[in-house]
């Protein structure tokens, strides 16, 4: 299997008033496999969101190498393969789910038939083809998840980066929204995904990371984690790790 | 499609629903409506006042326009945190920029238009005709105010909003009295102030070029010629800005 994400020594401190810094990311390493569902988990403030943001070129990183598809993140055309999803996503609240589509539809230099079909398809796979005319300004949260987990897939991209997916989703949304995510890994996409939900990640990872104060403490295969750590569920290995590293 | 025009046409439909631009241009045409109420300052000089007080009316709030205007494009996306989506696909930032001021031009356009139009039409009411000079007046304020929105612009790449309000309305007050400023400078025997005083008027664009509502008013003939000269030197002024902005947003981390 290809690697997708390749991470080495990533570091990013943040650099605050009075000479004062802010470690987002310490000697951060990681490869994700193609096909791959992988979750990065940790408290808040423990660097998923920097790690994101440093992928998808938006912050820059102190030290360090990102690869997607092998190829440097600062080559902005590795976007075209990525599809991302950001905690709480924020969209311009003048247009419609279709507008939003065919602006980043033009983004994407999609043709003009490829943009019209791909948004008919995915606003009825994310259960918004009969709020169509609605502005975004007026959607719930709900419906926001939903219209940008329809904005990541526009590009029909071979990575997914999801930032805490099923935040603002109920139980019955979060559960399709985990079936879409079993349903994309077996059409071959590569998924990173952040959470705090443990029995999310728990349900629909292949291999998870545990993140703490920027540094990755662990990664595996959940199964073999709870044997190595002696954890007797997924909540006492978290809670055993990030403690662990706190005594 | 070219990405800085799918950046300008959200732009410019992001503008329009401004409210606060909105108000602006209203305030601008009730000022110009207005115009030959000043007539009583200069009696029987009331079509000179109508274009002097309009044009003025019409570059000022343009200007704020253009600047409220620059201000929204880059900082609210950063605030609405809608830059975050956008920049995480295939966008380059030079297009971004580039695209943000392109959707000013275009709103600023729109709001000039409605306000020169305006303008002209109560000249015509009064005097059934326009003479040329005002319309290459019209011509010099609307490459003045994208030059403003340029600065702007290049300023909000990097600064906070209120900074640049603050920064964009000083460098247009200033920018309209350099050359006075100048010549006060030429006097005096400081030669530390005579320098900053020349740097100052070196970099400074000097919007008072763009400024012959005093000649149109009196119906002195300006050449075609100068109108390319002062263009041109905005073209090059807004070039600059541009280029500035782009590498500020290049480097900034969202």
């Amino acid at each position: 299997m290809d690697t997708v994400i390749k991470i080495e020594n990533l570091t990013k401190i943040y650099k605050l008033s009075g000479k004062r810094e802010v470690i987002g990311l310490l000697n951060f390493n990681l490869e994700v496999k193609e096909g791959e569902i992988f979750g990065l988990l940790g408290p808040n403030g423990s660097g998923k969101t920097t790690l994101f943001k440093t992928i998808l070129g938006l912050i820059f990183p102190t030290k360090g190498k990102v690869k997607i598809l092998g190829k440097d993140v600062a080559d902005v055309e590795v976007k075209k393969e990525i599809g991302f999803l950001p905690e709480n996503p924020y969209y311009y609240e003048y247009l419609t789910g279709p507008e939003l589509l065919n602006f980043y539809g033009d983004i994407f230099d999609l043709p003009e038939n490829m943009k019209k079909k791909r948004s008919d398809e995915l606003l009825s796979t994310v259960g918004l083809a009969k709020v169509k005319h609605m502005a975004l300004g007026n959607y719930s949260k709900g419906m926001l998840e939903r219209i940008g987990f329809a904005c990541a897939l526009l590009n029909d991209p071979k990575l997914l980066i999801l930032d805490e997916p099923t935040t603002g989703l109920d139980p019955i949304g979060g559960r399709e929204s985990r079936n879409l995510l079993m349903k994309l890994k077996s059409e071959g996409k590569t998924i990173l995904l952040s959470s705090h939900f443990l029995s999310e990640a728990e349900k629909i990872c292949d291999r998870i990371g545990i993140l703490h104060q920027g540094e990755l403490l662990v990664v595996g295969e959940l199964k073999k984690l709870l044997q190595e750590e002696k954890a007797e569920s997924f909540e006492d290995l978290f809670i055993k790790i990030v403690k662990g590293k706190n005594v | 499609m070219y990405k800085p025009i799918v950046i300008a046409k959200n732009s410019f439909k992001e503008l329009l629903r401004k409210k606060g631009l909105q108000v602006l241009l209203v305030f601008g045409l009730v000022l110009i409506g207005s115009s030959q109420l000043f007539s009583f300052l200069t009696p029987g000089e009331e079509i000179k006042m109508i274009k002097d007080v309009g044009l003025s009316a019409i570059e000022f709030f343009g200007a704020l326009i253009v600047i409220f205007g620059a201000i929204g494009a880059i900082s609210s996306e950063i605030e609405k945190k809608t830059l975050y989506t956008l920049l995480a696909k295939p966008l380059r930032r030079r297009d971004f920029v580039i695209g943000k001021f392109l959707g000013i031009s275009l709103t600023t356009l729109l709001n000039f238009s409605v306000m020169a139009i305006f303008f002209i039409g109560l000249l015509l009411f009064k005097e059934h005709t326009v003479s040329l000079g005002v319309f290459k007046a019209l011509i010099l304020i609307f490459f003045e105010l994208l030059l403003i929105g340029a600065i702007a612009l290049a300023i909000s790449t990097f600064a906070s909003s209120a900074f640049t309000v603050i920064f964009s309305i000083f460098l247009y007050l200033v920018g309209n009295l350099i050359g006075y400023g100048h010549s006060i400078m030429e006097q005096t025997t400081n030669t530390l102030l005579k320098t900053v005083g020349t740097v100052f008027y070196r970099i400074i664009p000097n919007l008072e070029n763009f400024n012959i509502r005093d000649k149109v008013a009196v119906d002195v003939l300006v050449k075609w010629s100068y109108l390319t000269k002062t263009i041109s030197y905005g073209l090059i002024y807004v070039a600059v800005a541009l280029l500035i902005g782009i590498y500020f947003f290049q480097k900034r981390e969202i």
